[in-house]
């Protein structure tokens, strides 16, 4: 078979399969997919960030926390109907995004990382200490659900179609675009700086588009995030949330658009498998057991698996001519 | 076109150089090692900026332009160190060449509009011809990493075709080339001259220069110390100083 023929089937397969699971699986699954639908695209889109526009930026969490607060924010105080309110925090995102990547992207490597973290860490305090705007530590609530048009998005598989849906746009709208010319001159610049200036590519322009573009996806995802939640808190946008992207990109592997989507998976069905085994075991230390558990999964597959398990699903359908074959001229 | 002119100073590397190159001849420079030929290159395509001199283009005085903003006038280089994109294969290599050709930005992209889908058909077909003209179209969706040095020089080459140059500045092409390589390169440097390219090389392959130029400069220790046709140079006691040694 064609690699192309076959890529398109296992992607058929998965969406088929992600169609048809709310009808058989119990509300748990349904929830934990929820939640793998939203931190995986995420993730993908950090991972796109990361790994192939080679902009070491840990911003994400906020990004997601500004969206989610700023629709949540929005809707509580009945200013914007909630799906309004996701649009609008993903343009104030951006406008950030913009404000903050125009003078940071100059930054390169770990500099930026520095930086970054430095946001994150700026916006989670914030949050907290916003207290009449975002309702302080306590979090904010009250949050009504997502309506659209009449229809009203209560249940869990509604929340589950919907997040699949915003995930399974984004990965579509990346694969496209890294496919494309734009994919290309952000492949470039992140290879040789220098060679992709010399082809004519305004590289600072291209780093904050992509810086943007990300940013935004993100917010949208924090807007479906807090109407499923009904309720948001400043923790929930701080380290441990950059600590579970990471490890989400480092084991899905972040070379391809699908791979952090793939450790979105793993990550949280292992978490919840540990939490299920080991909860009843050793009731007092379950978040040590899953730390120390992930931090031996990153070292295992950091050094058998540098490219993380989507390199290996590459090697496995002979990569090579799927990356560089017939796929590529679409 | 009034042809070209450029004035360096200030910088140790290439000290006030100054020449023309006229439209559609095929220019080089030469000289030993550390005498600034690739600073020269990099300063012209505005990757370094210069410390004072001044860069003229076509009667435009360009010095000082961000090296994107000269790539799109029409100025395009290759590397010593070829510096392709190594995640991207052959042929996307050459489209990224076309890159200021097209204008299809993220959402037309992204949303895989049929108006950047038709623009992607339109740069994948340029892209092969670029291909075709350096004779590497059997190579288009092999990774970088499998070609040996001298193709890579010709992808880089390639690359630089889908800008559409009007100066083609090439940083020693026929380094690590082997013989046959080199004949096809020259070749190819007459075709690109006779389609209206301006070709100036750095080169350190005397008798690759020496049959190719119609002028060559000669510098040494950042300055020009020479300039003429080859047999001017080949006689000149200063270029021979300088290259004490070795047989011109």
């Amino acid at each position: 078979m064609k690699p192309v023929l076959r890529v398109n089937l296992i992607w058929s397969i998965f969406v088929a399969l992600i169609l048809l699971i709310p009808l058989v699986a119990g509300s748990y699954v349904i929830s934990v997919m929820c939640f793998i639908a939203v931190f995986g695209g995420l993730a993908v889109g950090m991972g796109l960030l990361l790994e192939q526009a080679g902009l070491f930026s840990l911003a994400h969490p906020s990004w997601f926390g500004i969206g989610a607060y700023m629709s949540g924010i929005l809707a509580v105080r009945d200013i914007a109907a909630p799906w309004l309110g996701g649009i609008i925090g993903s343009i104030f995102v951006g406008l950030i995004s913009y404000i903050v990547g125009a003078p940071l992207l100059r930054l390169r490597g770990y500099y930026l990382a520095c930086a970054t973290f430095g946001l994150l860490l700026i916006v989670e305090i914030s949050l907290g200490q916003l207290g009449s705007l975002t309702g302080g530590h306590e979090g904010l609530m009250g949050i009504p659900p997502l309506s659209l048009g009449g229809f009203v998005f209560e249940t869990d598989v509604h929340y589950y179609y919907l997040s699949w849906a915003l995930c399974l746009a984004t990965l579509l709208f990346l694969h496209n675009l890294m496919g494309s010319r734009v994919g290309r001159a952000i492949k470039a610049f992140s290879d040789s700086e220098v060679a992709a200036k010399s082809v004519g590519i305004n590289v600072p322009r291209y780093k904050l588009k992509v810086f943007i573009l990300t940013a935004m996806m993100a917010s949208l995802a924090g807007s479906v995030y807090t109407f499923y939640l009904r309720f948001t808190e400043p923790g929930i946008f701080g380290f441990p949330l950059l600590v579970e992207l990471v490890t989400m990109i480092i084991i899905g592997g972040g070379k391809r658009i699908y791979g952090p989507l793939l450790g979105a998976f793993v990550v949280m069905w292992m978490r919840e498998l540990i939490h299920m085994y080991v909860g009843g075991l050793l009731p007092r230390v379950t978040g040590e057991v899953d730390a120390i558990f992930f931090g031996v999964l990153i070292i295992v597959i950091l050094i058998f698996m540098p490219r993380g398990l989507a390199g290996w699903v590459d090697r496995l359908f002979d990569g090579r001519r799927i990356v560089f074959g017939e796929e590529s001229q679409g | 076109m009034r042809g070209l002119s450029k004035h360096f100073s200030g910088i140790k590397a290439v000290d006030e150089v100054t020449f023309a190159i006229k439209r559609m001849s095929i220019i080089s420079m030469i000289g030993p090692n550390g005498a600034g030929k690739s600073t020269f290159i990099n300063v012209v395509s505005g990757i370094y900026a210069p410390n004072a001199g001044k860069v003229y283009f076509e009667g435009e005085e360009i010095t000082g332009t961000a090296a994107h903003e000269i790539a799109v006038k029409g100025i395009v280089r290759t590397f010593q160190l070829e510096e392709l994109f190594g995640s991207l294969s052959v042929l996307e290599n050459v489209m990224v060449g076309c890159h200021i050709g097209s204008r299809s930005d993220v959402l037309a992209c992204g949303f895989s509009l049929p108006s950047a889908r038709s623009e992607e058909k339109r740069v994948r077909k340029e892209a092969k011809e670029c291909l075709k003209e350096v004779g590497l179209e059997q190579r288009a969706y092999d990774p970088i990493s499998r070609l040996p040095l001298g193709e890579r020089k010709l992808v880089g080459i390639a690359r630089a075709l889908g800008m559409k140059p009007k100066l083609l500045m090439l940083d020693e092409p026929a380094g690590g080339g082997a013989a046959h390589e080199v004949e096809r390169l020259v070749r190819l440097i007459y075709n690109l001259r006779d389609r209206g390219i301006t070709i100036f090389i750095v080169e350190h392959n005397m008798p690759f220069v020496m049959s190719l130029s119609e002028r060559i400069i000669v510098l040494d220790e950042g300055r020009k110390i020479a300039e003429g046709t080859p047999n001017e140079v080949r006689t000149n006691e200063e270029v021979i100083k300088a290259y004490l040694g070795e047989e011109i």
